[in-house]
């Protein structure tokens, strides 16, 4: 049963010590959950995945006699339910704390970057009323913190960034476990897995797993399977890639390998079609192929990962559809719909603002306020009478000019 | 290009408005030995491109402390360079030679017996 167990699981760290890299951000975690009088009741570590941020709470709970109570808010994602979860939790004491060595509780919250943000499911709002009330510590861990939503949260908490863990420490962490498994290895073979997981301690481990798996002997020969994780490549990147592919394998292979939307590649592919074919029927072709794509992509929802080839086979006929009629062009095209939020970015904020105002003076949603409200606003302001709704909606004149010239367009 | 020890180093006089936004940016200031170190490691690209500006010098690299024996080392010497996301900023490492050094104690390992 031992044998089974998950080497990430079998290794996790139990000491703040032995979770590797990031020794600067281990230390100023260290420092905030030593020191009584927080300057800030909570925290938040972000970083890439597989960085160690949720096993250096877990070690720090065990080295400092915590007990975490973990939450991954991306499972509880309404108000309603993280109140549900982390409410008891940092409003009571724990009763051990006063007949055993336990120090307390620490509530930690993972994932934070997967709360719903908006205003009306509130989960954002959530976390930072039980930050504001808490009794306990506080500990939050994302990915993106950059993300708008999570705006009041870095108000509310002190920031600590995680990095990549370097390949040398990756290298030596995996030869402490091939020590510990008794496995043979060639160093070039942990070098070739530890550059291939782009500093994710997580996945290097994973790979030592399943390449060590059938034998005890790990050679550089045995790591070629591996294929590249392309965590950072880019939408243009992969577009370039995808284009100048010199096969259908070849592009699809390009297409499995990035990491970006793949609503958003179906949609760059399809914008960037027309650059490429000089032929009308090669393009009607080509956009045959992306509908098929498309179809497909519909059919895999969140499920049915299995037709992922399909996908990519057919976005990859799409490209290759009559290599003869290749425009030359370096020039490729983000996705229009990115284009397009990036220029109505103001007025999409303008709106939100005017819909926010709807919504807490006509007690609806802001989807429903945009729905359902937004149209008869307009036609009234069209009509011009609309003064005591206007400065009951306490409308701003900008706003009102907003949705007036939104009428006429 | 210009060396530094995130522990200690020194610049030439700032304007007060760079000043803030050097310790803004997770520098801490010692007074009265007049010398600079890192403390906060959140904005460490743009804490090193504003060096880079003050010191008027195309790139700003700092010493690699060696995790195992304490050592700084440049990150020249590293041959992981290139795939590396944080090179030549402030963090711990570990050094070519005691990489080597591991690589050449390491001893063959006794396959469990049957």
């Amino acid at each position: 049963m031992r044998e089974e167990l998950l080497w990430v699981e079998k290794y996790r760290p139990k000491k703040i010590a032995d979770v590797i890299g990031n020794e600067e951000a281990k230390a100023a975690f260290v420092e905030w959950l030593k020191n009584k009088c927080h300057t800030k009741k909570a925290i938040l570590l972000y970083g890439p995945p597989g960085v160690g941020k949720t096993t250096l709470v877990n070690s720090a709970g065990n080295e400092f006699g915590f007990r975490v109570i973990e939450m991954n808010a991306s499972d509880t994602r309404s108000e309603k339910a993280i109140n549900a979860v982390a409410g008891p939790a940092t409003s009571f004491i724990a009763l051990d704390t006063f007949s055993t060595e336990s120090k307390g509780n620490i509530l930690f919250m993972d994932e934070v970057d997967g709360i719903a943000g908006n205003e009306d499911r509130g989960g954002v709002s959530a976390i930072v009323r039980i930050v504001e009330e808490s009794r306990i510590p506080v500990i939050m861990a994302a990915n993106d913190p950059d993300l708008q939503k999570l705006r009041p949260l870095k108000k509310v908490a002190a920031l600590v960034r995680f990095h990549q863990v370097r390949i040398p420490l990756i290298i030596a962490m995996l030869q402490k476990i091939c020590q510990k498994e008794h496995i043979r290895t060639e160093f070039e073979a942990l070098e070739h897995i530890a550059e291939n997981s782009r500093g994710d301690v997580r996945s290097a481990i994973n790979d030592l797993q399943s390449l060590a798996e059938t034998s005890k002997t790990l050679t550089l020969q045995d790591t070629v399977v591996l294929s590249a994780r392309n965590k950072d490549i880019s939408m243009d990147e992969t577009l370039r890639s995808y284009f100048s592919a010199e096969s259908l394998l070849e592009a699809a292979m390009m297409l499995s390998r990035s990491s970006v939307d793949y609503d958003d590649l179906l949609m760059a592919v399809g914008d960037n079609l027309p650059l490429r074919y000089t032929d009308p029927a090669d393009l009607a072709e080509a956009y045959d192929f992306v509908s098929q794509a498309d179809m497909y992509r519909g059919r895999i929802g969140v499920e049915n990962w299995h037709l992922l080839k399909y996908f990519f086979n057919s976005l990859s006929e799409a490209a290759a559809v009559s290599p003869e009629s290749y425009k030359p062009f370096t020039f490729i095209s983000p996705p229009i719909r990115v284009i397009t939020l990036f220029w109505t970015k103001g007025k999409r904020a303008m709106l939100e603002a005017i819909c926010s105002k709807i919504g807490k003076k006509c007690h609806v949603s802001r989807a429903t306020a945009k729905q359902d409200v937004i149209p008869f606003l307009k036609l009234a302001l069209a009509n011009q009478k609309t003064a005591s709704t206007v400065s009951w909606l306490e409308l701003q004149p900008d706003e009102v000019d907003f949705l007036t010239r939104m009428n006429k367009l | 290009m210009v060396v530094l020890n995130k522990k200690s180093f020194r610049l030439p006089r700032v304007e007060k408005e760079k000043f803030i936004l050097l310790l803004r940016l997770g520098l801490n200031y010692n007074r009265e030995q007049g010398i600079f170190c890192v403390a906060n490691y959140n904005n460490i690209e743009k804490l090193t491109d504003t060096l880079s500006s003050i010191l008027n010098v195309d790139e700003v690299l700092f010493a690699q402390t060696c995790m195992t024996c304490g050592k700084d080392f440049p990150c020249s010497d590293c041959k992981y360079q290139s795939s590396c996301a944080t090179k030549n900023l402030p963090f711990q490492c570990v050094c070519p030679q005691c990489l080597r050094e591991e690589r050449t104690s390491e001893k063959p390992v006794q396959s469990k017996p049957f």
